[in-house]
């Protein structure tokens, strides 16, 4: 069965009497030639067979010698008609040798009524800009509208409301990462009780304004940014960019406008009088890994990590696989090499400094000049007392030197003129200096460097004065340089606006977030909604390219695109929206109906059970179990790992576990090394950061059931819920794992148990890693 | 049938959906037994595959069922171990013709890169009835040269550690790409329902460069990733039952979960709980069934000298060896031993003089062993064994604190065993230094594509579509199986 069968049967419930229907390009004949043709027969000239194209009109209709591979109106002078139906395998397309099977009944007959009715082309969809659908709806309603719709077409109807219990936990769960506390659900249930809409919204408002929202969709976004917590290859070392993180939480819950957020991350540094927050924003391209093996050449990796810039921000922002064009013309989209650098040629000219960071309170120019003066006096000092030092030196006896620390040590065996100065420091504070004026000076002095020099830093982008020059890479290889080029964007898309002079980063970012663009907000509403129910409306979330699937509700997409943009851009508005709409609030039980008619909820007549992620099949555990940090931002913590597994790679790190509260952090703030991520994340498919991940797949396996059955960590945590069980009951526990009261069936299974046994059970629950 | 040109999605699950009414596996009758028990069915009969690992046909008959690759990480020298290269002793110290080196690019050009040829220290003989060239590092090899394909023509792209053993083990030396063992556990399942399909075995003194990526799934399922079985602590992570916990509290904990998750599935109908029961069912079998597999008690006295093994309990490659053979008797599918430090520049602890020998003691008998005892079993037609690292070592020598050699990658030395392979030849011709093939050059892909071949699999036909690509471990520029390679 190959994907263009799937897409028909979900189609075909819907279509309207075949005799009659009016074929689209778009909708029906581009995903069977992008299929089975382009590949020989598409965009790129090098790969194309007989030099016959059938992505345009000009190419499928071209005379040649006599023969056209589609005549409109034609069906018998038609080759490709000719040719898809043939019994001689050498004539046969798509040919044997493809792999490819031939195009069923149902394809060829579509393309028969399409050549028939004149084998009209149209843009591809995602190259034109969304238009807003002629609606009367407004709001959520228009949501409904159109998944009513489709649903009605298929002669299905929404599921019920979902159980107030349920709807609370899932709004929670999607909105902030965490399920509601016993009291919240309290004071949820008794509002549902007056009026349901309005405790509803009331959950929304509250959930979206507090601090939580941004761990939750910030972990979104991370996840597109490829952030982990070290270089990644062989050596893998720690790296300080958690201020990036920070900044990602920060700015989404300020719901800073996307556009904005865009800017900021892509270019913040060259924005005019930049700040610190947002030169922080641009360790969104830091995020590439970093080689730092012996016997390397650095210009490679350097050149690795702007191809997968190129391709990070094609995939987030676009939905386009421009990475493809690296070696060659795309094979199926219209992009051109020199295209992609033209797009590298932006990415290129940034040199990779960290910056220090701060805390705000910190004065640091007139900190960094008391220190400054206090280097001056401290110098002068010690020069004025040197031979005071020279006299206890040398009253040193073996035994003395014994009771010494090891860094005076080492400093007294340097000879004196060759003494560093804080190797100075270190024995004027050890002799002679141990009391009064040295003392005070050197104290403050050491205070300052802490401030000053071993404060935080976070990677960053910083733009070189010169540019460097660019050049087309032959089949993508660094050592092949060709053609040299300048910044650019493709031509398929709309024009890069820039005012004069060499365009910069800058320049893109804002071609990127540009209401022209007919990509950008689509692919983020697609992206979200595939938060909310497991699969976008274009299934291929990080391809709106000739090989990405149809979207299963284009109105609805675009509708939601054009709201994104006239709401100023705003994330908040738009979960708003989706999470007030009855689309989301039905329940996620399947029945026969559905399961016969629409097996895979594509037309959404119910919600979608969704395993949680990995951070928060942790946090769940954490808060069912009352032990949860709600610290947010801060630098990465070290929660318990099973021994030895920070051995897989070349180096072994240390994981120096945290203390106190640290350890019961959200999942997020975990330290992740890219070459031995914690275990309990990756077995629930956190993505380890090594290039951007814009959905994460959902397995479901024996290890996962071992982690929540016997890692020390989960353990800890059905210790803590099962000391809630013996004062609260099994009742209130099961409640704080799944928001519901259980029935008297599942009560009695759980009371057959030892409490602790129940209090493990109930963090292994299917329904407890769930968002039903 | 493998599933082809899948979308990774949750279309996976509609595929899943699609393909199983035919084929209910173990985990769907343990299931509705389950039901029967219970006295109820459920709502609407689920119908998708509950094992997502359950066996399953390739595209043609297989010759061989399971795999052992034996990853010298590092890069081995095969000029000190299999390629005997005389002119290389006439011409040491002396510069390799330009001819060779033109435009070509090698690790550490910057610093302790030479061009001088390099003699080897080592004595080489011909053995066994194919004659095949072994030096005196390697006696136990010599041993088995009849019953292995010695391939001295092997290429690959990548000179760097970590890029060239992701290229090794994905085909690619980008990141995100699955490796070997997921693909062919994605594409056939496994044969073994109480342990995981892909399991990796660790020796030397660290892990592997790249660490867990070499074994990662990339772009498939985590189901089919690589599992290390570790030889101190749990064998898999949180394997053990919590010491507090006793045997029978686990059951009832296991038994409960199931019985409240049974509850959840009538109420929701929702396929994945059904999945979620099987793999508790079959996380609880691991939890005996691993343990038993690294109490190697019951092997004999015989079997351990013959691997070589001193001390049963102490981690070793040699004891590595042995658990392969013990995995593959239990039907599981790919097993991937990997052994660190092969990386033999020159400096103080790398060198060719005394560290390259300490290297082959560790590993040449047990491979060795590993081969003739899969053959005694009569587990070796099954069983494809692969030797080889990530690259190979330059004809030039490297100088830092004493003389080795850089990494290589125009022509190195692997060798097959099993699963369909000639036994005693040695395929490919290199140069008079063995610095590039002359005859019959096999590539990375080549290799891979010849593996998959043996175990049913076409290698152009095994792929999954991400971002719009079809992408597969062979890659898009076209790969061949060595038909000369295989019986």
């Amino acid at each position: 069965m190959n994907r263009v069968c799937l897409i028909l049967a979900m189609y075909l419930p819907t279509a309207s009497s075949p005799a009659d229907e009016i074929i689209s390009f778009n909708r029906h004949i581009r995903p069977i030639l992008a299929e089975n043709c382009f590949a020989c027969h598409g965009f790129d000239p090098k790969h194309r067979e007989a030099g016959l194209r059938l992505d345009t009109f000009a190419g499928a209709t071209d005379d040649r010698d006599g023969v056209r591979a589609v005549m409109p109106g034609d069906l018998e002078k038609s080759e490709l008609w000719a040719r898809i139906q043939s019994d001689d395998p050498d004539l046969l397309m798509p040919p044997p040798s493809s792999h490819k099977p031939a195009l069923s009944p149902a394809q060829r007959a579509l393309i028969k009524k399409w050549i028939e009715q004149g084998a009209k082309y149209e843009t591809h969809w995602a190259f034109v800009p969304p238009v807003r659908p002629p609606v009367k709806h407004d709001g959520p309603a228009a949501i409904d509208y159109f998944i009513t719709q489709k649903l009605g077409e298929a002669g299905l109807a929404m599921s019920p409301e979902a159980a107030p219990e349920q709807l609370l936990r899932r709004v929670s769960l999607d909105l902030i990462g965490l399920p509601p506390t016993p009291d919240e659900a309290d004071e949820f249930l008794k509002a549902y009780r007056q009026d349901a809409d309005a405790a509803y919204r009331a959950a929304v408002e509250r959930l979206l304004a507090g601090p939580h929202y941004g761990e939750r969709w910030g972990r979104w976004w991370l996840d597109q940014a490829r952030y982990a917590d070290s270089n990644g290859y062989s050596i893998d070392a720690p790296r300080q960019i958690w201020k990036y993180r920070d900044w990602v939480i920060g700015a989404l819950n300020a719901d800073m406008p996307f556009d904005r957020f865009t800017v900021e991350q892509l270019a913040g540094d060259l924005l005019p009088g930049a700040e610190e927050s947002q030169k922080i924003a641009t360790g969104f391209h830091r995020n590439t890994q970093i080689n730092q093996e012996g016997g390397i050449d650095k210009e490679q990796f350097r050149i690795d990590s702007v191809f997968d810039r190129v391709a990070t921000t094609g995939t987030v922002w676009l939905g386009l696989t421009i990475g493809c064009a690296q070696c060659h013309d795309h094979k199926f989209d219209p992009i051109e090499q020199k295209e992609y650098y033209r797009l590298f040629a932006f990415l290129n000219n940034q040199d990779e400094p960290t910056l220090k960071v701060f805390d705000p309170g910190v004065d640091v120019s007139g900190l960094t000049s008391e220190f400054k003066k206090l280097e001056a006096e401290i110098a002068a000092y010690m020069k004025d007392h040197a031979e005071e030092l020279a006299q206890w030196e040398s009253g040193l006896t073996p035994e003395i030197k014994k009771s010494l620390s090891s860094t005076i040590v080492k400093a007294l065996a340097v000879p004196v003129k060759k003494r560093s100065f804080a190797q100075q420091r270190t024995l004027f504070a050890g002799g002679i200096g141990g009391v009064g004026e040295f003392r005070q000076l050197n104290d403050r002095y050491a205070e300052l460097d802490v401030v000053l020099n071993q404060g935080v830093s976070t990677m960053v982008l910083r733009e070189l004065p010169t540019p460097r020059k660019t050049t087309v890479y032959i089949k993508g290889d660094f050592t092949r340089p060709g053609e040299e080029v300048g910044p650019g964007t493709p031509a398929v898309l709309h024009p890069l606006e820039r005012p004069t002079g060499r365009p910069t980063r800058l320049d893109l970012a804002k071609w990127l977030v540009s209401p022209r663009n007919p990509l950008t907000a689509r692919v983020l509403m697609n992206r979200v909604w595939q938060q909310y129910f497991g699969r976008g409306i274009v299934e291929t979330e990080n391809d709106y390219g000739m090989q990405g699937t149809a979207p299963s509700h284009p109105e609805l997409l675009d509708w939601l695109a054009v709201e994104f943009m006239s709401k100023r851009w705003s994330l908040k508005e738009m979960h708003r929206l989706i999470v007030t709409s009855r689309t989301y609030r039905q329940s996620s039980s399947t029945r026969p109906e559905l399961r016969a008619k629409d097996p895979n909820n594509y037309l959404l007549a119910r919600q979608q059970r969704l395993r949680l992620d990995a951070e928060v099949v942790r946090d769940v555990a954490l808060a069912a179990s009352g032990l949860l940090s709600t610290k947010v931002g801060g630098p990465p913590v070290y929660p318990p790992i099973p021994d030895g597994v920070m051995g897989q790679g070349q180096v072994k790190r240390v994981w120096a576990v945290s203390q106190g509260a640290d350890r019961y952090r959200r999942g997020l703030y975990t330290f992740v090394y890219r070459a031995s991520p914690p275990p309990s994340l990756t077995v629930f498919d956190a993505p380890e950061g090594f290039n951007t991940c814009t959905r994460r797949i959902r397995s479901n396996t024996p290890l996962q059931a071992l982690t929540l059955m016997n890692d020390a960590g989960y353990f800890e945590f059905a210790g803590a819920l099962e000391k809630l069980i013996r004062k609260d009951g099994l009742a209130a526990a099961f409640r704080r794992c799944t928001t519901r009261t259980p029935t008297l069936d599942e009560l009695a299974v759980l009371e057959r148990l030892d409490t602790l046994t129940a209090a493990r059970v109930l963090l292994n629950l299917d329904e407890t890693i769930t968002r039903e | 049938m493998i599933p082809m040109n899948s979308e990774i999605t949750l279309r996976d699950v509609t595929r899943r959906h699609f393909f199983s009414r035919c084929s209910l596996g173990i985990g769907s009758i343990a299931l509705s037994s389950l039901l029967a028990k219970e006295g109820r069915a459920v709502a609407a009969a689920p119908t998708h595959r509950r094992n997502p690992l359950e066996p399953k046909a390739g595209h043609f008959p297989a010759k061989a069922k399971n795999v052992i690759f034996l990853f010298m990480a590092g890069g081995p020298s095969q000029l000190d171990l299999f390629e005997h290269k005389p002119k290389l002793t006439e011409l040491n110290g002396r510069p390799i013709p330009e001819s060779y080196t033109a435009g070509k690019r090698f690790a550490f050009m910057d610093s302790s890169h030479r061009s001088n040829l390099l003699a080897t220290r080592r004595t080489f003989k011909q053995h066994g009835k194919s004659g095949a060239w072994v030096s005196d590092l390697l006696p136990y090899t010599a041993g088995i040269v009849d019953l292995i394909s010695i391939v001295t023509t092997c290429k690959t792209e990548l000179f760097n550690h970590a890029p060239a053993k992701l290229y090794m083990n994905t085909g690619s030396g980008q990141f995100g790409r699955p490796s070997m063992g997921s693909w062919i556990t994605y594409g056939l399942g496994s044969e073994c329902d109480d342990l995981p399909g892909f399991v990796v075995l660790q020796s030397g003194p660290r892990g592997p460069r790249g660490g867990a990526v070499l074994w990662g799934s990339g772009v498939l399922p985590t189901t089919y990733q690589g599992v290390p079985l570790r030889n101190q602590g749990d064998p898999i992570v949180n394997l053990s039952t919590p010491q507090a916990i006793d045997p029978a509290r686990q059951r009832q904990l296991v038994d409960a979960v199931r019985e409240l998750n049974l509850k959840r599935l009538q109420v929701t109908g929702d396929d994945e709980i059904s999945t979620r029961i099987n793999a508790y069912e079959m996380a609880y079998r691991m939890q005996t069934s691993a343990p038993e597999l690294m109490d190697t008690s019951d092997e004999s006295q015989a079997t351990l000298d013959l691997y070589g093994i001193k001390n049963p309990r102490e981690s070793s490659f040699a004891r590595n060896c042995l658990l392969a053979r013990r995995l593959v008797e239990r039907g599981v599918r790919f097993v991937q031993l990997y052994d660190t430090n092969w990386d033999h520049h020159g400096g103080p602890t790398e060198n060719l003089k005394k560290h390259l020998p300490e290297k082959c003691r560790d590993i040449d008998q047990p491979c060795a062993a590993l081969v003739r005892d899969l053959k005694q079993r009569g587990l070796l037609d099954d069983t494809i064994v692969v030797w080889g690292g990530e690259f190979g070592r330059t004809p030039m020598g490297e100088v830092r604190e004493s003389t080795g050699r850089n990494h290589h990658i125009d022509a190195f030395t692997m060798w097959f065993a099993g699963g369909g392979f000639k036994a005693g030849q040695v395929y490919g011709k290199t140069d008079e230094f063995g610095f590039g093939a002359v005859e019959n050059p096999v590539h990375v892909h080549d290799v891979h594509a010849t593996i998959l071949r043996q175990l049913g699999i076409d290698h152009e036909r095994l792929s999954v579509r991400s971002q719009g690509l079809d992408f597969r471990l062979t890659g898009v520029d076209p790969a061949k199986v060595v038909k000369d390679l295989l019986t």
